[in-house]
Parts: structure tokens; sequence; C-alpha cells
């Protein structure tokens, strides 16, 4: 079974509340109708209901069943404004300009993740990735202990040799282009949870370099092994390794021969931390296209409620598949602290 | 007032600093040390004073005091034009 439809089934078990503020989108509206029909979600679109109606009308969508969100027409404004004035207290925010920020679908639909009457959001088919990780460092914030959002892939290679019977996680590959030691900490942090939380994974981290403990001396490397000290500082319970090369980081075989003591994580690693961005794109992109891989994301991480950006060009199919990501996140909220569902 | 003071009025009120010491080069990040997520008050700000919406695509191209204000004068000539 593909990892998507496994996915899927684990969303359909407990279905989530999935905001979607890009209703103007044709690709939304097939979405949110596919994901209300596979039962992995239920979506709450963000928009005038008529016009949203007429849209879908015109298209030939159901939007049976699926809630339609105004703004400007809702009872939750208010309280919404006096919950954003109070995220911003101490920043003499006006009433009416927090009225204007949440009249934006975008912040209206983080507002109801934060409050609770949305357990996600998925948004990035008409909206930049920086507005979207915007609003959810605004309106939502951070994991608990993380400063930096990151995103992560789901790479279903095909190779069971590798990872989880074939599948890794791989990250960041899309949001920080030069990570210092405490952001990439905060990215093999956030990955682990993601791969907890998607996956039902118990995660091995690696922390990936041109080097495996010590064989090559370089800052580039000294960026890496400072990531990982901080990482396990931070994250005690969790396996976390590195500098790892990424055949040490998966190959048993070479991990023995390279390590003397390989411990949990080298030969088995089932998540990737890549040093940049530059390693991380090309990697996922080579073992994409090289490979032969499925690649599933960007799927944002490090927010204390799960949302996600989509890739402008993505499919109706593919944004189908991000709310089912998102939903199954949602199930499971900051597992390490226990206050999962 | 002009576009340009009107301009310098909100960007001085969100950062808390004098319109005087608002350069045309004075950016809002290294300067201002602006976080992404003020931007986005900075952002309703215009709006509000100016009375239309100003989409995220063109605010990230706007690093510099300078460079918002031409920008708003821009918005605001081609409004003025259909308006008129």
């Amino acid at each position: 079974m593909q990892v998507i439809e496994a996915i899927k089934e684990k969303a359909r078990r407990e279905k989530r509340r999935i905001v979607l503020p890009e209703s103007g989108e044709e690709r939304i509206l097939r979405a949110a109708c596919q994901a209300s029909a596979e039962g992995v979600a239920e979506p709450i679109l963000i928009g005038n209901e008529r016009e949203v109606g007429a849209q879908a009308g015109k298209l030939g969508v159901s939007l049976g069943g699926i809630a339609i969100e105004d703004p400007s027409a809702s009872d939750r404004l208010d309280p919404y404004v006096r919950e954003y004035l109070k995220i911003r207290s101490g920043k003499e925010v006006t009433e009416a300009l927090a009225r204007r920020i949440l009249l934006k679908n975008l912040y209206y639909g983080a507002m109801m993740v934060r409050v609770g009457d949305a357990d996600g959001m998925v948004a990035g088919a008409a909206t930049l990735t920086a507005s979207v990780i915007k609003a959810g460092h605004l309106i939502i914030g951070f994991q608990e202990g993380i400063g930096t959002p990151s995103s992560f892939f789901v790479m279903e290679t095909g190779n069971p040799e590798v990872g989880e019977g074939g599948v890794l996680i791989y990250a960041d590959a899309a949001v920080n282009p030069d990570p210092d030691p405490e952001q990439l900490a905060d990215i093999a942090i956030s990955s682990a949870r993601s791969a907890r939380a998607l996956l039902g994974w118990e995660p091995r981290v690696a922390i990936l370099s041109f080097s495996t403990k010590g064989s090559a001396s370089h800052p580039l490397v000294d960026k890496v092994i400072k990531a990982a000290e901080i990482a396990k500082a931070k994250a005690p319970s969790l396996l976390i390794d590195g500098e790892l090369q990424a055949d040490a980081a998966l190959k048993a075989d070479v991990a023995r021969k390279k390590m003397k003591d390989p411990g949990p994580v080298a030969g088995r690693a089932n998540v990737l931390i890549f040093p940049d961005l530059n390693s991380g794109n090309i990697s996922y992109k080579l073992t994409q296209h090289v490979g032969g891989a499925r690649a599933y994301g960007p799927i944002l991480q490090g927010f204390a409620k799960p949302i996600s950006d989509l890739s402008r060009g993505a499919r109706s199919e593919e944004i189908a598949g991000v709310i089912a990501i998102v939903s199954v996140l949602a199930q499971s909220i900051l597992p390490e602290s226990g206050q999962g569902k | 007032m002009s576009v340009e003071e009107r301009v310098k009025r909100i960007i001085a009120d969100q950062f808390r600093v004098k319109p005087e010491d608002l350069k045309p080069e004075t950016s809002f990040t290294k300067d201002l040390m602006a976080e992404s997520i003020d931007t986005v008050e900075l952002l309703a700000a215009l709006e509000e004073e100016f009375g239309f919406e100003i989409p995220d695509e063109d605010a990230e191209k706007n690093q510099t005091v300078g460079q918002a204000i031409e920008y708003m004068k821009r918005k605001v000539a081609e409004k003025e034009k259909k308006g008129g």
C-alpha cells in the first residue's frame, strides 16, 4: 500500500476539522470535495457562502456537508478580535487593525485553529509560503521548545533496505536556507515529532554531513556536531545522532565499518536532517527523479497546531493528500509532552 | 498630508520611532528590527489608512522605507486614475 493510502486510512479513523482559507481556488474546492468524500477530514471552507456556492455550481463540485465560514458574517469575529488583542498585548494594536487582519481568510483560518474551532489548516495554493508561515507564527505560535518553523517531506523510496520499510522523512528541504546550529536542532526535533505523529514511528534521527564522527574536520561539520549536541540536550528522550554521512546513517554495514559503536541511530535512521537547504532540496529532488521515489510535502512543522503550506502548482488530488496528512498530524498534537489525543 | 508623510507616520507608529528618523534607505528588518510578524500589522495599518488591500506578494518586495513610500504613491495614483 502506498504511504498516502495508509495515511488516509489513519485519517479516516479519527476525522479532524481542516480549515481551507483559499475557497476562491478551484483546486481547493475540488480537494475539499475529495477529502470529504474520502472521509479523511471535515473540511471547512472560508469565504462568502453565496460566492463559494456559485463557484462550486459552475465547476460541478458538490459541497454537500462541507461547512463554509464567512468571517465578515460570523459571530466568531468579535471573540477572535479579542483573542488577537490578547496575543499581541503590549503591542498597542487597535481593535480596528485586529479586525482588518482577521477579516483576511488566512488569519481567520489560523485563529480558528488556535482557539480550537478547527484542528488544522491547509493553505498555499494561491498564498506565499512566507505568508502561511507568518500567519502560523503570529496566531498559532510554535511548539514547546521550538523557535524555528521548518518543513519535511515523506519519501517513499521503494527500497525496503533503508529507513522504515523504504520510507524516510527528509528535512528541511523547503524553508530554511542556512539554519544555524540551534535552528538545525529545532528542525531535527520537529521532524522526530512529525515522524511519530504522522507515521507512528519511533524516530531515529540522523543529522547529516560529509563527515562521520570526526572523519573530516571543517566549520561546516562543526555546525552539525553542535546541532546534534543541542538537539540531544533539548530532547533527551529522542534518538538523535550526528554528524553522520548518508551511507553511515542508512546502511548498518557501513555504520559498523565507520564507527566503533554505531548506537541506535546510525545504520538504521528513518529521519534524515540536512545541514542546509542546498543539500536538503537537492537530495529530495534526486531521490525523487533519479531514485524514482514518491515525495509527499513539503509539510510545515514546528507550530503548536498543524498547518501546512502547498506548492503553488499543487493539483487537487495532491491537496487532498495534504489535507489527510494535516488531519493525521492533528490527531496527536505535541506527542512528546503527552498532550496527544 | 502627503502620501509620503502618511506612510512615514504609520511606519513610525508601528515601530515606535520618530518619523524624521526614517530615511529612504531605512530597512525594515535591519534598521527597524522588524520580525516578519510585525509586517502583518504594518500592512494592515497601511490598508486601514489608504483604504485598499496590499497583496503579500507586493509587500515582500518593499524592504526599505523608501520602497514602501514609492509603492504606496504608485498605488494611490493608480486608484485616483481609476476613480476619476
